[in-house]
């Protein structure tokens, strides 16, 4: 012990007043503080608020202040400055390793490589989805056909509107082609609050899926179920083409969302089924990434519906028009899933 | 036959749970008053901290965010209402869409542009941080997100829905609010769902400051007034140095005269104890307790931080080692 004070003692006579971590803690003082002010001015007005020449810095001082950090922790039982430093180092690695993505970049990467890879990987998951809805309207159009009055178990009150299994043809034609003159701020709350029912239903779909699939295959079915007892009803009175036009305009879209949402879910609940040679919990965590981005093109559509409905359904009156604008963004859905992102960025 | 050796002692429920408390307050103890997220590993390889936040301001963000959103959406729709800029009957519709990008677009966009800080979060002083180290990503956001409308507004629509469901579903509801506040409330790092699939921790913003080195000052062992010898500085321990190192950072400044004969009161009795503990026979005057207290910092210091780096690191007085301590 005492050889090592002398020892202390003739290292550097000019700093010998000190012990060994304050000698430390003065020769990297200046460093801190300089961190510290730039720390200041990242915190309150960002990274970009630095020079080229600063933000270099900084990583600098950060790589210094964290080596200073660990060498603290060895030699120093000064609890202010080992907690200084520990706050110092953290700030400076928020700093450092904030998200420096902008909004605009990331939102193209998304819509031009991350949307439609993630519908290309789940391709077989989508499919799936699509039969749990196809096979929901043929049984619903099947059972409607053999007693209608299946339509007021399928159907909630309230979504049908007024139509129900007591409509004429004539009441069920008004409601499809009524709106040019009809109160549309009316039919605005209505979409709105279909708009709300779908988010619910695909945000449903969507979670559930983790439970074995199941819960997402049920919903989806029983959304089957309502459409094929309404086209039932209105095949029953002779006009399922048009009912077919009507619901094509933004249904083509809104039933896509729906579609999607479940494969989302679909996605999840088979990494719980067959996890492979990863823990459930870690399949699931790697499977979310396709899926979220499903989620959110369940969102988009869902909005590009709820849009379409809204503004386009009742003003275009003429069925064709309405087959062809449906079916044609449609087809601009599929275009843009199939083709982009091809190529690499 | 063991039941012979030694008969069943009688262990209500009550001693049980008695039991139970005593554990938990003694793991309470050892983890501190705050809980820590201990060696949050960076890619530079040195285990950082960051303290976790509570729940209670975690809540209070998130009032704040709901109050902002509906605040804003709200003024935006009134504002379009008056200046008549649109046809009241597109009104619905985009009240609707305001309303959709009020709640998880705006919530992501927010925490990726402002690293990890919604306006609530700023005003609470606390942030999210991704668990493994690397930089928060788009995906971590959207994910913890997305799980907010199943965790945060899915139970605010079922309160406000209550009333008029049926008794199953007022229960089941019931049930999966339960479970969702239970699910932090129970977890260490106080994750909610969300977090815990999107690897995130939610932690308070660190804040710290700087001060003086107490061993730095004034000419430092020349102007010592107080010599220490080795077997003076073999007491205490890092816990005893630190507590010290608290007492003498606590500055006079302007204090008033009833405080600042208290504090010297203090030291003269901290002292006096610190004194007797290490076997320090010469005179210590009222006047100089602070200066003792000093002195003998810088040495116990500078003794206990070359014990340490010679492989002796001295927890407490009892001279146990870190390692052991922790447990």
């Amino acid at each position: 012990m005492t050889a090592l004070a002398e020892h202390e003692g003739d290292v550097e006579p000019e700093a010998a007043h000190l012990i060994r971590s304050a000698r430390f803690r003065a020769e990297r003082e200046d460093d801190w503080q300089r961190l510290d002010a730039l720390l200041r001015r990242v915190e309150r007005r960002g990274i970009r608020s630095l020079s080229f020449a600063e933000a270099e810095r900084l990583a600098t001082l950060y790589g210094k202040t964290l080596t200073a950090l660990s060498i603290a922790r060895e030699i120093s039982l000064d609890r202010n400055l080992l907690t200084y430093l520990e706050v110092l180092t953290a700030r400076a690695f928020l700093a450092v390793y904030a998200p420096q993505q902008t909004l605009r970049g990331l939102l193209r990467r998304l819509l031009v490589y991350g949307i439609p890879g993630a519908v290309r990987r789940t391709g077989g998951a989508i499919l799936f989805a699509a039969l749990a809805l196809f096979l929901g309207g043929l049984a619903g159009f099947l059972l409607f056909q053999d007693d209608p009055t299946w339509f007021n178990t399928f159907v909630p009150a309230g979504l049908g509107g007024s139509r129900g299994l007591g409509s004429t043809e004539a009441e069920l034609l008004e409601v499809i082609y009524s709106g040019a003159d009809a109160a549309t701020d009316q039919l605005g709350a209505f979409a709105s609050f279909l708009f709300s029912h779908n988010t619910r239903i695909a945000i449903f779909v969507f979670a559930l899926g983790v439970v074995f699939c199941m819960p997402s295959f049920a919903l989806t079915f029983y959304n089957g179920l309502i459409i094929g007892a309404f086209f039932g009803l209105h095949a029953d009175r002779g006009v399922a083409y048009d009912l077919f036009g009507w619901l094509s305009i933004h249904g083509v879209t809104e039933l896509g969302a729906i579609i999607i949402a479940c494969a989302g879910g679909f996605h999840l609940g088979l990494g719980v089924i067959f996890p492979g040679r990863m823990r459930r919990a870690d399949a699931l965590r790697a499977r979310g990434r396709d899926a979220v981005k499903l989620a959110v093109l369940a969102a988009l559509m869902l909005l590009v519906a709820a849009l379409l409905e809204a503004f386009l359904r009742q003003r275009i009156q003429d069925t064709e028009l309405r087959l062809a604008i449906g079916w044609g963004i449609g087809l601009l859905w599929l275009a843009w899933f199939l083709l982009s992102g091809r190529r690499p960025a | 036959m063991t039941l012979a050796a030694s008969p069943p002692r009688r262990r209500g429920p009550l001693s049980a749970w008695r039991a139970w408390r005593e554990r938990r307050r003694e793991r309470a103890k050892e983890r501190g008053p705050r809980r820590l997220l201990a060696n949050y590993l960076p890619p530079e390889g040195v285990p950082l901290n960051f303290v976790v936040a509570g729940l209670g301001s975690r809540l209070v963000a998130q009032i704040i965010d709901i109050m902002l959103t509906l605040i804003g959406t709200l003024a935006f729709i009134v504002l379009l209402n008056l200046t008549d800029a649109v046809p009241q009957t597109a009104l619905s519709a985009i009240a609707a869409l305001v309303f959709f990008f009020a709640r998880i677009p705006y919530y992501v966009m927010a925490e990726i542009l402002w690293n990890g800080q919604t306006l609530g979060k700023r005003i609470l002083g606390i942030r999210v941080i991704s668990a493994d180290g690397r930089s928060l990503s788009a995906h971590a956001v959207t994910v913890r997100n997305l799980m907010k409308e199943l965790e945060v507004f899915l139970p605010i629509g079922l309160a406000t829905a209550a009333t008029r469901m049926e008794a199953l579903w007022a229960v089941i509801s019931l049930l999966w609010v339960a479970g969702l506040i239970a699910i932090p409330v129970f977890h260490g790092r106080r994750q909610r769902l969300g977090d815990m699939i999107a690897g995130t921790y939610v932690v308070r913003t660190p804040k710290a400051v700087l001060l003086p080195d107490l061993t730095a000052e004034e000419g430092g062992a020349s102007a010592a007034q107080f010599a220490f010898a080795p077997h003076h500085l073999d007491h205490y321990g890092r816990f005893e140095l630190q507590t010290l190192e608290r007492l003498l950072h606590q500055q006079p400044g302007r204090q008033r005269r009833a405080a600042l004969r208290r504090r010297n009161e203090l030291m003269a009795e901290v002292a006096g104890t610190v004194a007797k503990r290490i076997g320090f026979t010469e005179e210590i005057g009222e006047s100089s307790a602070e200066a003792f207290l000093r002195d003998f910092y810088r040495a116990q210091r500078g003794y206990l931080e070359n014990r340490k780096l010679l492989g002796d690191a001295r927890e407490d007085k009892f001279h146990r080692d870190p390692e052991s301590a922790d447990r």
